[in-house]
């Protein structure tokens, strides 16, 4: 599996010049990058730019993290954090269009209302914003761990582990009052 | 082992552990990264930059003075770049799909300067009083590449990129 990928030798190869070092942090950090950027509410195409401009700092400061290279995915995911928040204050500065803080919905009408995943995916666009951002990174593949997680959501690290806790009780409840229409309606 | 804060975060009771595996099996179906967003990432390696000194973005109007932004109405967006040696400032003005640049070193001095994007790359000068510009830049992220006049065998100054 990625997650057993030493983190730290891809650095260490990409900053030596070794495209397959770099190669390998974006196939192990890639889906944590954009599942930052789509949990705090951008568009497809400011995911976008937010990756980008996150992959270019980081090829940028290859060579000058003085950080542990064994916390680049904290880098990461912080980075791409805080890049998508000056999307969003600068977006609401140029007055543009602000209706792009609803994520995609899966696509409704090629699905079958009761595919578990299309359901698992409306309730999480259901729960409270700070759920459906913890939960949004958190179904990045690889997983985050307990301090990417916390860059990511700008939470503190300790506060993780209860906060997770909750966002999933939430969501289990709200799966469960799906369940309970769908035998009501089945009846 | 060392003592690790997180080491008790993976382990999940079954029920959760569940849930997550499908939230994810959701995600890697309804929301993959594109692959243009991840063929971009793997490019971008190619765009770094080796001794060089990179200049940090410290101010940002868009993002340190947002009210003044909304109040003002459409005040241009200014930034400042800094290293060691030099500052540059540089006002975004927003055309749409295009953006202007409209610069200054500081010290004021001239300077052959690599507007880089991901479209390519654009070269422009900075004039003896260090002012420069550059119409017609497309969005996206950008960062500039200075290479002074005065120690032309000096490392260049790049500034973090900035998606502008």
């Amino acid at each position: 599996m990625g997650a057993e990928i030493d983190a730290h030798d891809l650095v260490q190869a990409a900053a030596a010049g070794d495209s397959h070092g770099w190669d390998g942090l974006v196939e192990r950090f890639g889906a944590l990058v954009w599942s930052t950027a789509r949990a705090w509410g951008l568009s497809p195409d400011e995911g976008a730019d937010v990756a980008q401009t996150t992959w270019l700092r980081l090829a940028e400061q290859l060579g000058r993290l003085r950080d542990g290279h064994d916390r680049i995915g904290v880098w990461l995911a912080s980075t791409a954090r805080q890049e998508s928040l000056r999307l969003v204050v600068t977006r609401v500065a140029d007055h543009a269009d602000p209706g792009q803080d609803e994520p995609a919905a899966p696509p409704a009408a090629t699905a079958t209302p009761l595919e578990p995943e299309v359901v698992l995916w409306r309730v999480l666009y259901d729960l409270p914003a700070h759920c459906r951002r913890l939960l949004r990174v958190l179904s990045a593949v690889p997983p985050p761990d307990q301090e990417e997680l916390a860059a990511a959501l700008d939470l503190k690290v300790t506060d993780v582990p209860a906060a997770r806790v909750a966002c999933l009780e939430a969501f289990r409840d709200r799966m469960a009052n799906i369940g309970i229409k769908a035998d009501v309606e089945d009846s | 082992m060392t003592s690790d804060p997180s080491e008790g975060f993976d382990m999940v009771n079954p029920a959760d552990a569940q849930l997550l595996d499908e939230l994810r099996r959701a995600a890697s179906q309804f929301d993959p990264p594109p692959p243009a967003v991840v063929e971009a990432a793997r490019s971008s390696f190619t765009w770094r930059t080796i001794d060089a000194e990179l200049a940090a973005l410290v101010f940002d109007s868009g993002v340190d003075q947002p009210v003044t932004a909304l109040r003002g109405g459409e005040g241009p967006r200014l930034m400042t770049f800094s290293s060691s040696g030099l500052d540059i400032e540089v006002e975004v003005i927003n055309l749409g799909s295009r953006r202007q640049l409209v610069g200054q070193l500081v010290p004021p001095q001239a300077a052959d300067i690599d507007v880089r994007h991901a479209a390519g790359t654009t070269t422009i000068q900075a004039d003896q009083l260090g002012r420069f510009g550059a119409d017609a830049i497309g969005s996206g992220p950008v960062s500039l590449r200075c290479r002074l006049a005065a120690t032309p065998s000096a490392q260049p100054v790049v500034t973090e990129w900035v998606p502008l």
